[in-house]
């Protein structure tokens, strides 16, 4: 009988101890079960004993150990075990069994295969699947941020020389910070692409990224917003990978033409008629959302507030958040002063939550987003809305509910104390022209305090629930 | 010697009851043997690695670690406990030998991160797990890790 060869790449976040542990823990059962292994460290010193293509051909399985990503696609239609890197320390040993006893699925290049072969590795489903959909949406969300907080900072700057210093109309015209607005900006019109590329890039690697960049392109020249962007992204990455099924009965000698011509021209046809189709209606949505609020602009401050925040929350620079703000502005030059002012309440405090939710539960958020909630105190402070959108991209289905409830809690108080907001943009910058600007400042902190500690708290749920899951997984 | 690894990093039969003691006594340990120059900053950082995912793992074996600023050179603390603390391992049971990896932020080479991940690979081998547990004093302690480092 030939010696079975299995092949394994092992890593971590940190990439200090776990990856080695795990690779020594395949190597010490390797030897056990009498397999000969090689085994693959994507640690901190970057990546030692190297899988060559020689050793990928000849293996007979591989087992992936890793929390972070180890380049999967390399291992095409090799049977394959893809499980977390206490999994390899722990189980090192049933690992190797499964591919000696041919448990192990060939992998695909769909992330569906992979699961399935998990799923039956370790018996929960859902939460792979979840935890799958999770990390796309980070690899996005993590990419996205930094354009957010860069673009954003120089807009609020440029506030700072009058909120119309960009209009050269306006007696307040510098031409720097027009410049600054306009350098911001381009980091702004690219958010939502970079978001959907990242999603795609994690779904499906290179041609993903391409795929979901112009079908985020498309959601944002659309007026599709983030969600609109969330949506190309997975769209974008899940072409690709049906594409990669479709042409994988295609003969090898065609694999260069694939990468660089089939994927690619496909792909966008693909991406691109859909998203075009989908962010057709984006615009019938907006008037709709539009004319909706129109009835309702003389009714009750709570009905009022709680329709404004809903909608300036919800979607933070897309459709339905654009109908209330462009509602506000016409209003505004109708000498409306009322109506803008909880529409403005409800754009700051997203931003706000997010701040305070960092500061107040700083344990519950790492690094990075305390960073980036710092940075939106300002980006709030300034009515720049979308400083809150790398937070609620990343929980959409729990996050946005609570900006909602914020942001209408800070225009229902704005209405009830009756604030005037002569102008359109600017945020507290704009103070001393606000009639009852005390009121309205106690409005918004209400509104994103609240908001912050709603966040916290359900940041903290998830942490402990995470924890327990993993320990969960791991024990089981 | 060894400046990772020194006798005067070594404490045996500690007396902590939870992980944060745990991390105290290393932070005040790094800090005596002028590995790192804070005691909070190494706490944070050991702490912030454990937020992760957890570092224990099995037999009652922990490696907390941490790359921080505080750090000034690579180092390595070692503490066994006299009661099983709980920390979250693989295979659930209390933690009774910790093995602490301490890392400079701008650690450059490659040199000392392949001896600290050396030290991981090490404690996959059962009978070395066993030599610790059973070890009476520092210096068997030394004379088991100096094979690897």
């Amino acid at each position: 009988m030939n010696s079975i060869k299995i092949i394994a790449a092992t890593g971590c976040p940190t990439g200090i101890a776990h990856t080695f542990m795990a690779a020594e823990a395949l190597k010490i059962a390797a030897e056990k079960l009498g397999v000969e292994i090689k085994v693959e460290t994507h640690g901190q010193v970057g990546i030692e004993n190297a899988l060559t293509k020689e050793d990928i051909r000849e293996a007979d399985g591989v087992i992936i150990a890793a929390d972070k990503d180890v380049n999967i696609e390399r291992f095409l239609g090799k049977p394959l075990l893809d499980v977390s890197v206490a999994k390899g320390i722990k189980d090192a040993e049933h690992l190797i069994q499964s591919i000696i006893d041919g448990k192990a699925t060939p992998y695909k290049a769909s992330k569906k295969a992979v699961s399935q072969a998990n799923e039956e590795f370790e018996g929960s489903a859902g939460s792979k699947i979840g935890r799958a959909i999770y990390k796309h949406l980070m690899n996005g969300v993590s990419h996205m941020l930094p354009f957010v907080v860069g673009g954003g900072v120089l807009i609020a700057i440029s506030f700072l020389f009058g909120i119309y210093s960009a209009d050269p109309d306006h007696e307040q015209y510098n031409a720097f910070a027009a410049m600054l607005k306009e350098i911001g900006g381009i980091g702004f019109s690219l958010m939502v692409p970079v978001l959907a590329a990242y999603i795609g890039d994690s779904i499906a690697k290179r041609p993903g990224l391409v795929t979901g960049f112009i079908g985020g392109s498309i959601a944002f020249a659309g007026g599709a917003g983030f969600l609109g962007g969330i949506l190309a992204g997975f769209l974008g990455g899940y072409v690709i990978v049906l594409l990669g099924i479709l042409f994988s009965k295609l003969p090898r000698s065609l694999e260069g033409l694939k990468a660089i011509f089939l994927f690619p021209v496909f792909g966008i046809l693909i991406t691109g008629i859909i998203m075009t189709l989908c962010v057709e209606p984006m615009s019938a949505v907006n008037e709709g959302m539009m004319s909706f609020l129109g009835n309702f602009k003389d009714s009750s401050p709570i009905i009022l507030g709680l329709i404004v925040g809903s909608m300036c929350a919800f979607d933070m620079g897309g459709p339905v958040n654009k109908a209330a703000y462009v509602t506000g502005t016409a209003l505004l030059a109708q000498g409306d002063l009322y109506f803008m002012a909880g529409v403005s309440a409800a754009c700051i405090t997203p931003p706000l939550v997010t701040a305070f939710a960092t500061v107040l539960f700083k344990k519950e958020f790492n690094e990075s987003e305390r960073n980036a909630g710092i940075a939106n105190f300002i980006l709030g402070s300034t009515h720049i809305t979308e400083g809150a959108i790398p937070f609620a991209a990343k929980q959409p289905l729990v996050v946005i509910p609570i900006l909602m409830v914020a942001s209408s809690i800070s225009a229902i108080m704005t209405y009830m104390f009756k604030v005037q907001v002569p102008a359109p943009h600017g945020g507290f910058l704009v103070l001393p022209v606000v009639t009852g600007a005390m009121q309205w400042v106690l409005s918004i902190l209400v509104g994103s305090i609240i908001g912050g500690v709603a966040y916290g708290l359900y940041k903290k749920r998830t942490n402990q629930k995470q924890s327990a899951m993993t320990n969960e997984t791991i024990t089981s | 010697m060894n400046s990772i690894l020194h006798a005067n990093h070594i404490c045996l039969h500690n007396h902590s009851t939870t992980q944060s003691e745990v991390f105290q006594k290393i932070a005040e340990m790094a800090v005596a043997n002028n590995i790192a120059t804070s005691i909070e900053e190494v706490i944070k950082g050991l702490e912030n690695r454990e937020k992760e995912s957890t570092t224990g793992f099995m037999d009652g074996f922990a490696i907390p670690h941490t790359k921080s600023k505080a750090i000034k050179k690579p180092g390595i603390v070692i503490i066994s406990l006299a009661n099983g603390v709980e920390w979250n391992s693989l295979d659930g049971l209390p933690t009774k030998f910790v093995i602490s990896l301490l890392i400079p932020e701008d650690e450059g080479g490659t040199t000392h991160l392949t001896l600290l991940s050396s030290v991981s690979r090490m404690l996959m081998h059962n009978d070395i797990r066993q030599n610790l547990l059973q070890a009476k004093d520092e210096d068997s302690i030394l004379h088991e890790l100096n094979q690897v480092i």
